[in-house]
């Protein structure tokens, strides 16, 4: 499948389905990571889109298949304890409806299951609002996120609401990409992992990262503001306080805020707030700089391994002549400051007379809090201080996302 | 088959690049009658794809003899369609076997493709104890269901098993062991162990017959019969043919206490008297005779020295002329035995993919490719017929001494402690065996 997804009409169940033939240069996979969790989220990975190479791609998916699961237990003896643990669990939630939405956001799974097993995963500096771990794929393609056993139950709850918008939107949303969901139990510890898109660039390097709500918890955001270690976090705060403004130009802003909107009603009917936008700058003249100072020492930061079994330069380098049409290496040259849309899908150039020339990568995050659970532990917290029949004056669903769509539109120019 | 390339760098390399396959990526369903069934294809899919993300080792440990791989699926609402949604899969000592298929010159996507691509077939096949067996659907392999004991006495031997192999570069006529397994369906346990199918995956076998050597007392029918005590007669001094011929003739097979009714099915399996009855005879030269004889001395010997016996020696006759006559009959029918386009008969359409189970040109009548078919003997020049002959030693797992617990146990029932064993010895076994073998070359 080319990384141009032009269609999402159905494909036939037909029993022997010839899938795409690919040529798979056979390197030994060895799941070898850090820790035993990695490398039993790539083995579930790699486990789970090989089970489903072996199930025929419904025609649509049946109201079953929200409810589904899949689980392994794996217990071996004095066999592969290299790089695994001996005993370990992998479940997979709803294996056939996450198949569908990566078909719908354009993600081979061949491509899926190589960016998350050819080699582990990294930590992400970046911390959640609630610390939440956060690693990405080794190729910076996707994130993957530790959440709740409650998250998990919220996820349920909107997933056939969720699969109806992308169909209706054709996949075109700011919303979070979700990819799949899984739990790992490993030493009788459980933990459960969600996999997105990554909304920042797989190649660019985002310079300042913001995450952005409105409401009237943005001061207590500024008491949770965490500093990670190399790119800080600022919050809303801090932009309106730097007068930053995204110039992206009108067209690119009317598409985004059509965009934004559709998403946020969606949302709000779903009862969803404390939402996040997430923004990512990314300094074409800055990266220019790193590149030539970084060039004089002969190193290169970003590299791709296509499977060749060495490291692959995309950008400045090119790729080398005979490597195979591994698609996530496609069209391999990029000037500075010029992105894939169709793989960094969250991208957006600043317009020409735009002061700086900037790429913007933007998207909602954090869509998992319900209105009632949160109104339910605020009031148990009242009642606690103030005594039961105390009045909550939280912002609901609706006015969240009015409040949200007009910040966002007003950084926009 | 090799592509030429495949790194052949021993060392452990962490990105160790194996031989470039190109795969059609054929969705694989499982589909099968039985549910054990999709259960094994499942389980061999899993094994073999676990066994490429483990490093092939320098050589093997000790520990290897004793490990094993188990899952366990727990499906809710998915893939029911032909899998059972709970069921669990153990592979017994994974490299071990891995490495004894490298050594029968195996390729593990081979294995896999030829167990998996479509359901193991039913065999009317019945061994001694009346077990079940399967041959893959291309007929390369044959599964046979196993009792647990002989899962345990396969764990004795196989260090030693294996040490042979290693020690005969694979040049046997015993099993060649490719896999041992337990599968679980609906908590009913089932253990199936893999082998090369002594027959050929192309060529029919008409004729099959199941030969041991022994001799008692007594004759025995077809029919079940309680065991007879087994006494070894002693062996004409004297070279005598005829008196040979005598002795043979008033000779019985020794029949397990379930021997199965003859099989009135497709091919029915012989036994030794059958043989000398019938005037059956193996027309090979000199040859392929000494050289299939030295093997199976030094089998024989090797099971002589583990305390095995009861082993048969499995014979398969091809007629070539009558395989033809067949084809063509069938080609006028319009019905092809044969489903995998493997170059024998009409052979392949023109953008199969390079799948490296089909020889590159088709074979003529008769003829066969030895490193699928490794038994297979032709006949001599001056054969009467023109035969094919698939000959190997099957049935190795039985224990001496569980055997004669088992025997010391009924004789004890039937006369009292004390009573004596007359029962063959594997060493003495083993002779017998093989003389008669011997005899029934010449």
């Amino acid at each position: 499948m080319s990384s141009n997804c032009t269609s999402s009409a159905p494909i036939s169940a037909s029993k022997t389905k010839t899938k795409k033939k690919h040529f798979i240069g056979q390197k030994v996979k060895l799941f070898r990571a850090s820790e035993p969790i990695l490398s039993v989220l790539m083995w579930g990975v790699n486990h789970t889109v090989n089970e489903l190479s072996n199930v025929p791609v419904p025609v649509m998916l049946m109201p079953d298949d929200f409810k589904a699961y899949s689980k392994i237990k794996v217990d071996n003896h004095l066999f592969n304890k290299e790089n695994l643990p001996s005993r370990f669990k992998f479940k997979e939630y709803c294996p056939m409806v996450f198949r569908n939405l990566r078909e719908r956001f354009c993600i081979d799974d061949q491509d899926y299951q190589n960016s998350l097993t050819r080699s582990a995963p990294l930590n992400s500096d970046s911390q959640g609002r609630f610390g939440n771990r956060f690693l990405s794929s080794y190729d910076h393609r996707f994130v993957i996120k530790t959440v709740s056993s409650e998250d998990i139950a919220e996820m349920h709850n909107i997933l056939k609401k969720y699969h109806q918008f992308i169909v209706e939107c054709h996949g075109n949303t700011l919303l979070p990409q979700f990819l799949g969901m899984y739990r790992l139990t490993v030493d009788g510890v459980e933990t459960y992992m969600v996999v997105t898109r990554n909304v920042f660039s797989h190649r660019l390097t985002v310079h300042r990262k913001y995450d952005l709500k409105v409401g009237c918890h943005y001061k207590l955001h500024a008491l949770f503001s965490k500093e990670a270690k190399e790119l800080p976090t600022f919050k809303d705060n801090d932009f309106l306080n730097e007068g930053q403004k995204l110039q992206i130009g009108d067209d690119n802003k009317k598409y985004f805020l059509e965009k934004l909107k559709r998403d946020v009603e969606f949302l709000a009917t779903l009862k969803i707030m404390d939402y996040s936008l997430l923004v990512g700058i990314h300094d074409v003249d800055r990266a220019e700089q790193e590149e030539m100072d970084v060039e004089g020492t002969g190193e290169e930061d970003e590299y791709e391994n296509d499977g060749m079994g060495g490291g692959v330069l995309t950008g400045s380098f090119g790729t080398p002549p005979d490597s195979p049409g591994n698609p996530l290496n496609c069209g391999g040259f990029f000037g500075p400051g010029e992105f894939d849309p169709s793989v960094d899908v969250y991208a957006i150039k600043s317009h020409d007379s735009a002061v700086k020339k900037e790429v913007y990568f933007m998207a909602i995050i954090d869509i998992l809090t319900h209105y009632d659970a949160k109104k339910k532990a605020a009031h148990a917290a009242k009642t606690v201080k103030h005594g039961a029949g105390a009045e909550i004056s939280t912002v609901n669903p609706e006015q969240y996302s009015k409040r949200f769509y007009e910040f966002m539109s007003n950084i926009l120019s | 088959m090799a592509s030429a390339s495949s790194i052949a760098s021993a060392i452990a390399s962490k990105t160790k690049t194996k031989k470039k396959h190109f795969v059609a990526q054929k969705v694989k369903l499982f589909r099968a009658s039985d549910p054990l069934l999709s259960v094994l294809m499942w389980g061999v899919n899993h094994s073999i794809n676990e066994l490429s993300h483990v490093q092939i080792p320098i050589m093997l440990m000790p520990d290897d003899f004793k490990a094993y791989s188990k899952i366990k699926v727990d499906n809710h609402l998915f893939n029911k369609e032909n899998m059972p949604s709970h069921f669990k899969f153990k592979e017994y000592c994974p490299l071990v076997f891995r490495n004894l298929r490298e050594r029968f010159g195996i390729d593990d996507l081979d294995f896999l493709n030829s167990l998996t691509r479509s359901a193991p077939l039913n065999s009317e096949a019945q061994g001694r104890s009346g077990a079940r067996f399967h041959t893959s659907c291309d007929k390369r392999y044959v599964i046979k269901t196993i009792s647990s004991e002989d899962v345990a006495e396969m764990h004795n031997i196989l260090k030693k098993y294996h040490q042979f192999i290693v020690e005969c570069h694979g040049n046997t006529l015993l099993p060649q062991f490719l896999g041992m397994y337990r599968l679980t369906v609906d908590g009913d346990e089932t253990y199936m162990i893999v082998t090369r199918n002594v027959f050929s995956h192309r060529l029919s076998v008409y004729k099959k017959y199941d030969l041991k050597g022994s001799t008692v007392a007594r004759e025995a029918s077809d029919k079940e019969k309680p065991p007879p005590p087994e006494d070894v007669p002693p062996r004409p001094k004297s070279g005598n043919v005829q008196q040979r011929l005598q002795t043979l003739r008033i000779a019985t097979r020794f029949y397990c206490a379930m021997k199965h009714v003859r099989d009135a099915k497709e091919l029915p399996t012989y036994k030794d008297n059958d043989f000398i009855n019938d005037g059956q005879k193996i027309y090979i030269d000199e040859e392929n005779k000494k050289m299939f004889l030295e093997k199976l001395r030094k089998d024989v010997e090797f099971l002589a020295q583990l305390k095995l016996m009861d082993y048969s020696l499995l014979v398969g006759i091809h007629d070539v002329e009558r395989a033809e006559q067949e084809e063509v009959e069938s080609e006028d029918n319009e019905a092809e035995e044969e489903g995998e386009s493997d170059g024998g008969g009409i052979g392949t359409p023109p953008d199969s993919p390079s799948n490296t189970l089909d020889s590159t040109k088709p074979l003529s009548p008769g003829e066969f490719d030895p490193s699928i078919d490794v038994y297979a003997i032709k006949c001599k020049e001056s054969a009467p017929r023109k035969e094919v002959y698939f000959m190997a030693v099957i049935d190795i797992l039985q224990h001496y001494d569980a055997k004669k617990k088992a025997a010391h146990a009924a004789k004890t029932v039937k006369h009292g402690a004390g009573a004596e064993i007359s029962t063959v010895n594997p060493e003495q076994y083993s002779k017998r065996f093989y003389d008669f073998i011997t005899t029934i070359l010449s």
